[in-house]
């Protein structure tokens, strides 16, 4: 249990911490089928404190079905899950994030109707006696999106009026916020201008150095090799290759995702 | 050369406003409009014991609309509420003609009401059937059982003063009847507006998978609200059978109908998280004011409804095609 302790959150120096020791989180044979389409046929993937671990593959290669199923959305049909030397089973995203672990979902999971500081606090709302503390909330939240560099005019607009990128930053900061010990990205730059992708890339970065465990699914290659330390290659919902990322370039990664891998 | 970079200027706090609650201030006026054109055109429509007399009557859909405004922001509907009326309204004239305490019989009528709204919402939260079939199924059956009960005879209520006192009495000159409606506004507006479990609610109705990743008991959340609107048939089936001294399985004929379209003409959306308590309050007394308004005016009663239709068709559509997104204010009105 050493490498899960809250004390490891605080930063570690010297950058990148080696891929050895006890990792965060460990994945075992993972399988998942929905009807007759096997979406995992049996995936390994260690998770340790401190790193990126970038998830790379084409279009259904199982990247999502992946984090979901770390993310407690998802329940495998076979396999294990292992945090640290303990074994669990989460029935549902609540159990996952009573662990600490947090997801930015591809379609950012927001709800619309719901203002800003209402969405950021979704699922765990500040309360004083029986009612919502929304003083304490839009506080809290301008001091959540400041340390992201997050720019929101107005906490109380409903999510509906903001732009897409606005919509994004708002369901990173989110997950990134509340002491994730894993933190998993599904495509979070997909909607992103120029000077957001370099905020998420940075504040990866930076929750790394806190020592979360950080997964990144992602299409933008050119990411991968600013924050990731390995890179996983998944082709037909299994691990094809894993690979550090110093000892990878763009055409090989290239060359796993399409197949040629093998040749 | 030096580039500079500007900020935004936030926009106008007026313009946030209008925009954000266009619908509440469309029915609004609309509601004072109601008010201005009835009091002009006859005497007695703004003397203060006929507008008491609109709450009391109003009272019963009032209650339930604010349960059905929940219901309905969770993008279900439920379509029963007359029919749990009709069957509670019968079933608390027989309880309390057969000897039980009136005190006794409204706990076991709200325990029936809570339990006939668990059965719905069993059926649409945890088996995903439809709300509109099961409340459809449940509008047939409850109408049912309450003519079965009654062979469709009207129950008198006798020996049950403090009872009756719930329908017809009064408390510092206002109606019992619209007092509670009153208080049960005030708890449906302060829930959904300021409570862990309103904003449950709406992020629900809003998005459901997105309550769920983030650890809500969505499922137990949508099934709540079929409870909640289950009691508060039960006590609008309690309010009238107070008011009117007995219990009938023919009841509430329509009253589904007239609570969703105070609930809608209010702004709360159909297809779920966009919700607004006072719109509901003001869409629920506008449609009770124009009743009592034509009547008032003479106008033939069997005009009412024909009235009433026409202008929830046009309120909503106005609220739709007029003043979603487009409103402007201050640069030539309506786009």
């Amino acid at each position: 249990m050493t490498a899960t302790d809250t004390n490891t959150r605080i930063a570690s120096e010297g950058g990148v911490p080696p891929s050895d020791g006890t990792p965060l989180m460990s994945l075992r044979g993972i399988r998942k089928t929905f009807g007759s389409h096997q979406a995992l046929r049996g995936v390994d993937l260690d998770i340790f404190a401190g790193e990126c671990v970038g998830l790379i593959g084409d279009n259904a290669a199982g990247k999502s079905t992946l984090s979901k199923i770390i993310a407690g959305t998802h329940i495998p049909d076979g396999g294990r899950i292992l945090l640290g030397d303990e074994p669990v089973s989460f029935q549902s995203p609540a159990d996952a994030r009573a662990r600490h672990i947090e997801m930015v979902y591809q379609d950012l999971s927001l709800c619309d109707h719901i203002d800003v500081v209402g969405n950021l606090f979704l699922g765990r709302e500040m309360t004083k006696g029986p009612f919502l503390d929304q003083e304490r909330m839009i506080k809290q939240a301008e001091e959540m999106l400041a340390r992201l560099e997050i720019r929101i005019p107005r906490l109380t607009a409903k999510v509906e009026k903001l732009s897409g990128g606005q919509r994004q930053a708002i369901a990173i900061a989110r997950a990134a916020s509340f002491e994730p010990d894993i933190l998993i990205m599904d495509e979070p730059t997909s909607a992103l201008a120029v000077a957001e992708v370099e905020a998420v890339l940075e504040l990866i970065n930076r929750v790394k150095e806190r020592g979360v465990g950080v997964i990144l699914v992602t299409h933008r290659m050119q990411d991968l090799f600013r924050v990731c330390d390995r890179i996983a290659v998944m082709y037909e919902g299994t691990k094809v290759a894993e690979r550090r990322t110093e000892e990878t370039n763009l055409q090989e990664l290239v060359d796993l995702i399409v197949g040629k891998g093998g040749h | 050369m030096s580039t500079t970079y500007t900020e935004r200027v936030a926009g106008s706090a007026t313009r946030d406003f209008v925009s954000e609650y266009a619908q509440v201030l469309s029915i609004a006026t609309f509601f004072i409009v109601c008010l201005v054109f009835f009091g002009a055109m006859t005497d007695v429509f703004l003397s203060a014991t006929n507008l008491l007399n609109v709450v009391r009557q109003a009272a019963p859909i009032l209650v339930v609309a604010v349960a059905m405004t929940m219901v309905i922001t969770t993008a279900g509907i439920d379509l029963s509420v007359g029919s749990q009326v009709a069957f509670v309204n019968a079933l608390a004239a027989i309880t309390i003609s057969a000897g039980v305490p009136w005190p006794v019989a409204i706990v076991l009528m709200l325990g029936v009401g809570a339990l006939i709204g668990g059965v719905q919402g069993w059926f649409v939260s945890y088996q995903g059937i439809p709300a509109f079939i099961v409340t459809l199924a449940g509008l047939s059956i409850y109408r049912g059982a309450a003519l079965l009960l009654t062979e469709g005879y009207s129950i008198p209520i006798r020996g049950a003063d403090g009872f009756l006192w719930l329908g017809r009495g009064t408390l510092l000159g206002v109606p019992v009847p619209a007092l509670i409606a009153i208080l049960v506004v005030i708890a449906g507006f302060v829930v959904m507006w300021r409570t862990p479990y309103g904003r449950q609610i709406i992020a629900c109705g809003s998005n459901f998978e997105a309550a769920r990743r983030v650890g809500m008991p969505a499922r137990r959340v949508v099934s709540s609200v079929y409870v909640l609107a289950g009691v508060a048939s039960a006590l609008a089936a309690l309010l009238l059978a107070a008011r009117l001294g007995s219990g009938s399985s023919n009841a509430a004929q329509g009253f589904e109908l007239q609570v969703i379209a105070g609930v809608v003409l209010g702004g709360t959306s159909l297809m779920g998280g966009k919700t607004s308590m006072i719109g509901t309050v003001l869409g629920t007394l506008t449609i009770a004011v124009i009743g009592n308004g034509l009547i008032l005016m003479h106008v033939s009663p069997f005009f009412t409804q024909i009235v009433t239709g026409v202008i929830i068709l046009v309120a909503i559509w106005m609220n739709t095609r007029l003043f979603t997104g487009t409103w402007k204010i201050g640069k030539g009105g309506v786009q």
